[in-house]
């Protein structure tokens, strides 16, 4: 019980950094990006292609995988959503999600159904990592969850204290004011989606090291990520990883006593969330007036 | 705006759905287009317009609770599973009449989206979409977990339809028929919900709910209803497409294939009727060149990776999709118009 409790918490730390990739573009642009999830796999599948194919050591692939990433989100964002400025949202949300096809239609043509385990995994028992920790703690889970939390206080600190993050916060907030106080607000929108993109680049290592690369891996980090996120309300930083951890608890424990239930106990738990508190644990609610 | 010098002498003319003598003569003409298309189109084609038939009639159910109501929906393959579902295990197992079995279908699917309707009350846009990509989930995994409806192998082998002895089945004239007669019912239906008091709800609260509570329409109900006619469309055409394969499984109704339906929507134009349908057989034509373009991919490009038809089906839809956000967002329903416009004032502007 205890393992499985562990690994659910530690779960849990992915499935924020997860969430956190959406919040960072949603704080400040306002657009759920739901092309995440396939990006995520798409840079993840890119990275074993540059460490197998180009045979490129483990460092410099992660090096190089970070800012690719981040330049993705930046096309993402001039190509598909800047033109969709002030459209309704429904539009915006079918262009993040045909994006999210692309990137897989492109994935399927290059790999196909291949799945890989990256190769600097840690492993029980190998390795620094592998032997200091107990034995019923998956080491790769472990430092998954680790950066998680790291990026957790970094993102915090970034949205409080720094003038990219409080710029994030007014853009987000009213458009008008942030124009008035002479915040360029494209720049702050190619500046979250760079940092999304870096984000997901991440969250492919990571998942990639505690999943595995599979053809499924985009989908499972939107059918993760979007209940965290939901949880935890859309625009919450700590609420990502509260709901991170209450969903992979949940997960563990659900799978534990009814092994089919995996993939639909983050759903359900959401849903019953929905129906008590609509915006999410930490959410903003938002006072509409006619 | 109607051509020159016609004019609505009457309230019905301005009422009716088909105004003008040209109106009833290019319906006939279509109609009998479309019905004499069974005697002679090929095999594959036959597959093909079944299939439109089909997905029109769930993209109607969309255009009722997006397109109408502004409730978005990322379910309706999840929806049309319960339809399907119900008439393939009456049918198999009690031996229930398929037409009995076609309201039910269409009814237990509305159940569903009035169950999982329930949060729209209190949540709108991003929430509702991702309770409803729940629904999706959940229903889908559900119907896999039963072993008394065939798990992830589905149910097979289910008894042909027949109208009066004659027996309906597979990609036939008989069953474009009835695929054609369903989607002309339904089209109706939904043209007229459209114009009627429930219909006029609905566009009060997709423009702005808390208005519309204001004016005195209980958002509630009027949103659940939009989740029951919605999902009801989509049990239909669960009902036509169990009949048709004769066989249902879990992994038909794919949450891709709801993203289809919000994209065929798109297409078509958000918010009309005709619309609806435009766009499903828009997606679909454009679909119906997939393969040949990934056999030419896969011929220029020899090194790619064997799933080349499913990933060129995603990058056509994805870029049909792209392009009419990007350069035609109202749809195809809206270029028709502005040509009709164009070509009633002509040799003028406006």
């Amino acid at each position: 019980m205890d393992a499985v409790l562990a690994q659910g918490f530690l779960n849990g730390g992915v499935y924020a950094l997860i969430a956190l990739g959406f919040i960072l573009v949603f704080k400040s642009s306002g657009v759920l990006n739901l092309a995440h999830g396939q990006a995520v796999a798409v840079l993840s599948y890119f990275l074993y292609y540059m460490l197998v194919v180009w045979g490129l050591p483990a460092w410099l692939g992660i090096v190089l995988i970070i800012p690719l990433g981040a330049v993705l989100g930046v096309l993402m964002e001039r190509l598909a959503v800047r033109p969709l400025l002030g459209q309704p949202f429904l539009s915006v949300l079918m262009m993040t999600l045909m994006v999210s096809f692309l990137l897989e239609g492109v994935r399927i043509l290059f790999w196909g159904a291949d799945s890989f385990t990256l190769p600097f995994t840690p492993r029980q028992g190998q390795g620094w990592l592998g032997t200091v920790l107990p034995d019923w703690i998956n080491p790769s889970s472990a430092l998954a969850f680790a950066v998680a939390m790291l990026v957790f206080v970094l993102l915090t600190l970034l949205f409080r204290y720094t003038k990219v993050g409080l710029s994030m916060r007014v853009v987000a907030a009213d458009h008008e004011v942030a124009q008035s106080l002479g915040i360029r607000e494209k720049r702050v929108f190619s500046i979250s989606w760079a940092l999304s993109g870096a984000f997901a680049a991440m969250c492919g290592i990571l998942v990639g090291m505690v999943f595995t690369v599979t053809p499924i891996m985009g989908s499972t980090v939107l059918g993760k990520g979007l209940p965290v996120l939901l949880l935890g309300g859309l625009n919450s930083i700590p609420g990502a990883v509260v709901g991170g951890i209450i969903i992979g608890l949940a997960e563990a424990l659900g799978s534990h006593w009814f092994s089919a239930a995996k993939e639909v106990v983050p759903w359900i738990v959401m849903l019953v969330i929905l129906l008590i508190r609509p915006y999410g644990l930490f959410g903003e609610k938002r006072i509409e007036r006619i | 705006m109607l051509p020159s010098g016609v004019f609505n002498r009457r309230p019905q003319q301005d009422m009716a759905i088909i105004r003008t003598r040209a109106q009833w003569l290019l319906l006939a003409g279509g109609l009998v287009f479309l019905v004499t298309l069974g005697l002679y189109a090929p095999g594959h084609w036959m597959n093909w317009l079944i299939l439109v038939g089909v997905y029109a009639i769930a993209t109607l159910g969309m255009h009722i609770m997006t397109g109408l109501c502004g409730q978005f929906s990322m379910g309706q393959a999840a929806f049309m599973a319960l339809g399907a579902y119900t008439t393939a295990y009456l049918g198999t197992r009690y031996g229930v009449s398929p037409w009995l079995t076609l309201p039910l279908s269409g009814l237990v699917a509305g159940l569903g989206g009035l169950v999982f309707g329930i949060p729209a009350l209190r949540i709108k846009g991003f929430y509702l979409v991702l309770a409803t990509i729940a629904a999706q989930f959940i229903i889908i995994w559900a119907i896999k977990q039963q072993t008394w409806l065939g798990g992830t192998y589905g149910i097979r082998d289910m008894d042909k339809l027949s109208i009066g002895g004659v027996e309906v089945a597979g990609a036939t004239a008989e069953f474009w028929w009835l695929t054609l007669g369903l989607v002309v019912i339904m089209l109706f239906i939904a043209k007229n919900i459209q114009r009627t008091t429930t219909g006029r709800k609905f566009v009060a609260v997709r423009d702005n709910d808390l208005a519309a509570e204001v004016m005195g329409i209980n958002l509630f109900r009027t949103k659940l209803l939009a989740f029951f006619i919605g999902c009801f469309f989509a049990g239909i055409a669960g009902w036509l497409w169990a009949h048709n394969l004769r066989a249902v499984q879990p992994e038909l109704f794919s949450f891709q294939l709801s993203l289809w339906f919000l994209g065929m929507i798109i297409v078509g134009g958000v918010g009309s009727t005709s619309g609806a349908v435009m766009g499903a057989v828009a997606i679909m034509l454009v679909d119906k060149a997939g393969p040949s373009l990934s056999t030419a991919v896969q011929d220029a490009f020899p090194s790619l990776k064997y799933q080349v038809s499913g990933a060129v089906s995603l990058i056509m839809f994805a870029v049909v999709v792209i392009f009419f956000l990007l350069i035609e967002p109202k749809g195809l329903y809206h270029r028709l118009e502005r040509i009709k416009l164009y070509y009633r004032l002509n040799p003028f502007a406006y």
